[in-house]
């Protein structure tokens, strides 16, 4: 599905990327660790397009098609979703609004009628209660308010109804307490499904006890340096990142 | 360098619509007044970013066509009063009948009325002549109106419906248009006023207005003012608010740019315990520009405010906002909050926000604040890459900048009409490349 070769990218003339290796097939969930400033944000925002992150070397194919040739817009339309690791807050847009347009926008895209407003409620109330988001969030602005949880659930929520063929989540473990990673987790489990792949970035091995991945990779310096099992995530937790030649506070350093 | 021009006198020449005395020697005594003034410069403090697009040429002196046709607008259903060029046309207007309200037209009033409605006009704030010796422009309202309405209600009277005023201005040939409405709400009575300023044909006109609202003990009292007036006309609104003890008066304004629009809202909580809330939401294109002066005087004890306004400016346009705050010395308690956001749709546009407090009470809770950006572009990026254009993704946030408080216009009709006129104003600004 996914085909990643050689890939160099640079945000603000730095170098992040230094020539990234990865092939995703559907059905699959991989898992990308690595300590920070390892380019684990970078790689998700330039598979979701990003302008403000410049491809330099390499080349990425999704579903055959190049995708670095297509716009954001399109690359969404086709089916890649990011789950953003710090949601936008947009007062003044109901979420409910938002997520129409959204899915509006997908359903155009593929021919399909726009859904009206009472369809449409009836359908995001019930994938609501799927990530425990009480209804009356979709009527609040986008992500207004929100706290850090409610905030990545409402990322699960979007996947769940936007049924993408590759969801990105970007650090979605990150901040929530033990009850809100379970939610998201369940909300994860629920994506899974054999035509579409699920690519994890995390920094903590504990949202891969609740989400078992098939592969499990570790970014450092910009390049994949070791793959393997989910065993390699407990591994990791265990024995930190420096049995494998990665000094953690450099990499922090280095960007 | 040019010297300051003063207004012509062709522009303090009535047309002669037969008025009741008290108001015909109250417009002569403005005309008087406003002899040999000069017209406002950029040294004008308050029409320093304005008077550059003031341009009065002696063709539009003239009082535009009292006889012109009349169209009822979009309210047909509710109560409306029409006014074609600053006078009033009852054939096509559907008063209210409900005891108590009683709305007349100046030509009809009785000797008494007329010292009502001349007795508003004299203190009518808009009639402060300018600091610097120049035309407050405001005042010439008062040296030209050829007609206006009294709308008087009775202590207690709730009228259950909107009153629409529509005001159109034919400009298929130069001139101008000077509709003038006085509002005495008795205490404890309640109404919404809604003025709605259209216009039809593109010659250069410009259309000068004064609303007064007398606002009585306990009175509520809703004002709201759409401007969807072509480019082709200058409009110079004044309004002017009196407010007594514990009443309530809020301000619902919409305007659309043309080469100048200009309105000063200024009320006086003059009753203890009054309470105001101002909204505002101006858009410009094009090389459009659009000034909103407000002002607002705690003149009591325990009086709140709440001002909000918000101006977007897209192409080349320039939008203005200056907001002021006077806390008089007696005004202790009082609660004053003021909010101007600005969105720059482009790096030709302009926006100038200017808040002013001036507090002489000791004891009194002041806070103001005025923001000037542009779109974000993580918000962008959000939005697109869940499918959305770029295009759409930017309207979808500049209207969120704006929602809150088109959501707020208590008026349904006014609502829609608004969206109408946003939207021709995204399909312009935002033109799919």
């Amino acid at each position: 599905m996914l085909s990643i070769k050689n890939l160099h990218a640079s945000v603000e003339d730095k170098q992040i990327l230094n020539g990234l290796n990865l092939e995703i097939k559907a059905g699959e969930v991989h898992a990308i660790m690595g300590p920070n400033g390892s380019g684990k944000s970078t790689l998700s925002q330039v598979l979701a397009g990003n302008e403000a992150f410049e491809v330099t070397e390499g080349e990425v194919t999704f579903n055959g098609d190049n995708l670095l040739d297509l716009a954001t817009e399109e690359r969404a339309r086709e089916g890649i979703f990011l789950a953003f690791q710090y949601p936008v807050e947009i007062p003044g847009i109901s979420n409910l609004q938002f997520l129409r347009t959204s899915v509006n926008a997908m359903r155009k895209h593929n021919g399909i009628e726009d859904m009206n407003a009472a369809e449409f409620m009836k359908l995001a109330k019930e994938v609501s209660k799927q990530v425990d988001l009480d209804p009356a969030f979709l009527k609040r602005g986008v992500n207004e308010g929100f706290s850090g949880g409610e905030k990545k659930r409402n990322e699960i929520m979007q996947a769940l109804l936007l049924k993408p063929k590759l969801a990105i989540l970007d650090e979605t473990d990150s901040g929530l307490d033990i009850d809100a990673l379970k939610v998201v987790a369940d909300g994860v489990n629920a994506l899974r499904a054999p035509d579409r792949a699920i690519l994890m970035i995390t920094h903590y091995q504990r949202l891969l006890d609740h989400i078992v991945p098939d592969y499990v990779h570790v970014l450092s310096e910009g390049k994949i340096i070791k793959s393997g099992g989910p065993e390699l995530a407990l591994e990791l937790e265990a024995k930190g990142y420096g049995w494998l030649g990665i000094d953690d506070q450099a990499a922090a350093n280095h960007g | 360098m040019k010297s300051a021009s003063t207004l012509s006198n062709a522009f303090l020449q009535p047309a002669g619509q037969a008025l009741p005395a008290a108001l015909l020697t109250l417009r002569f005594d403005r005309a008087s007044a406003l002899a040999d003034l000069i017209l406002p410069t950029r040294k004008t403090e308050n029409w320093k970013y304005s008077a550059k697009h003031l341009k009065l040429t002696d063709d539009m002196a003239s009082t535009l066509p009292m006889d012109a046709s009349a169209e009822a607008g979009d309210y047909n259903s509710g109560y409306t009063v029409v006014m074609v060029n600053g006078v009033v046309r009852p054939d096509a207007s559907n008063y209210p009948t409900l005891e108590g309200l009683s709305i007349q037209r100046f030509g009809d009033l009785s000797e008494d009325d007329a010292s009502v409605a001349a007795d508003m006009l004299s203190k009518s704030i808009s009639d402060q002549p300018a600091k610097s010796g120049s035309v407050n422009m405001s005042q010439l309202n008062g040296a030209r109106f050829e007609d206006g309405l009294l709308i008087q209600l009775q202590p207690g009277t709730v009228l259950d419906q909107p009153l629409f005023l529509i005001h159109h201005t034919t400009a298929s040939h130069s001139g101008s248009a000077y509709p003038c409405i006085l509002v005495a709400a008795g205490n404890n009575s309640q109404l919404t006023v809604v003025e709605d300023y259209v216009s039809s044909g593109d010659c250069s006109v410009m259309v000068n207005t004064t609303t007064e609202f007398s606002v009585g003990d306990g009175a509520n009292v809703t004002s709201v003012r759409l401007n969807t007036e072509g480019q082709s006309v200058q409009h110079m609104g004044t309004t002017g608010v009196r407010q007594q003890r514990s009443s309530r008066f809020e301000s619902h304004s919409v305007g659309f740019g043309s080469t100048l629009r200009r309105h000063d809202l200024h009320v006086r909580l003059e009753g203890e315990g009054a309470e105001c809330k101002l909204n505002g939401v101006v858009v410009t294109q094009g090389t459009q520009h659009y000034d909103n002066h407000t002002t607002i005087e705690h003149v009591a004890a325990n009086c709140n405010s709440e001002e909000t306004y918000r101006n977007i400016a897209a192409d080349k346009s320039h939008a203005v906002f200056n907001g002021r705050i006077h806390i008089h010395q007696d005004a202790q308690k009082s609660k004053a909050n003021m909010s101007n956001k600005n969105l720059l749709l482009t790096s030709g546009a302009e926006i100038d926000t200017k808040p002013e407090l001036e507090i002489y009470a000791d004891d009194v809770l002041c806070a103001h604040g005025a923001t000037i950006g542009q779109l974000d572009k993580q918000s962008i990026f959000y939005l697109v890459s869940r499918g959305l254009s770029p295009r759409d993704a930017k309207v979808l946030l500049t209207m969120a900048f704006i929602n809150e408080l088109v959501e707020q216009i208590p008026v349904e009709q006014v609502r829609d009409t608004a969206h109408t006129g946003l939207k021709q104003f995204f399909d312009q600004a935002f033109k799919e490349v």
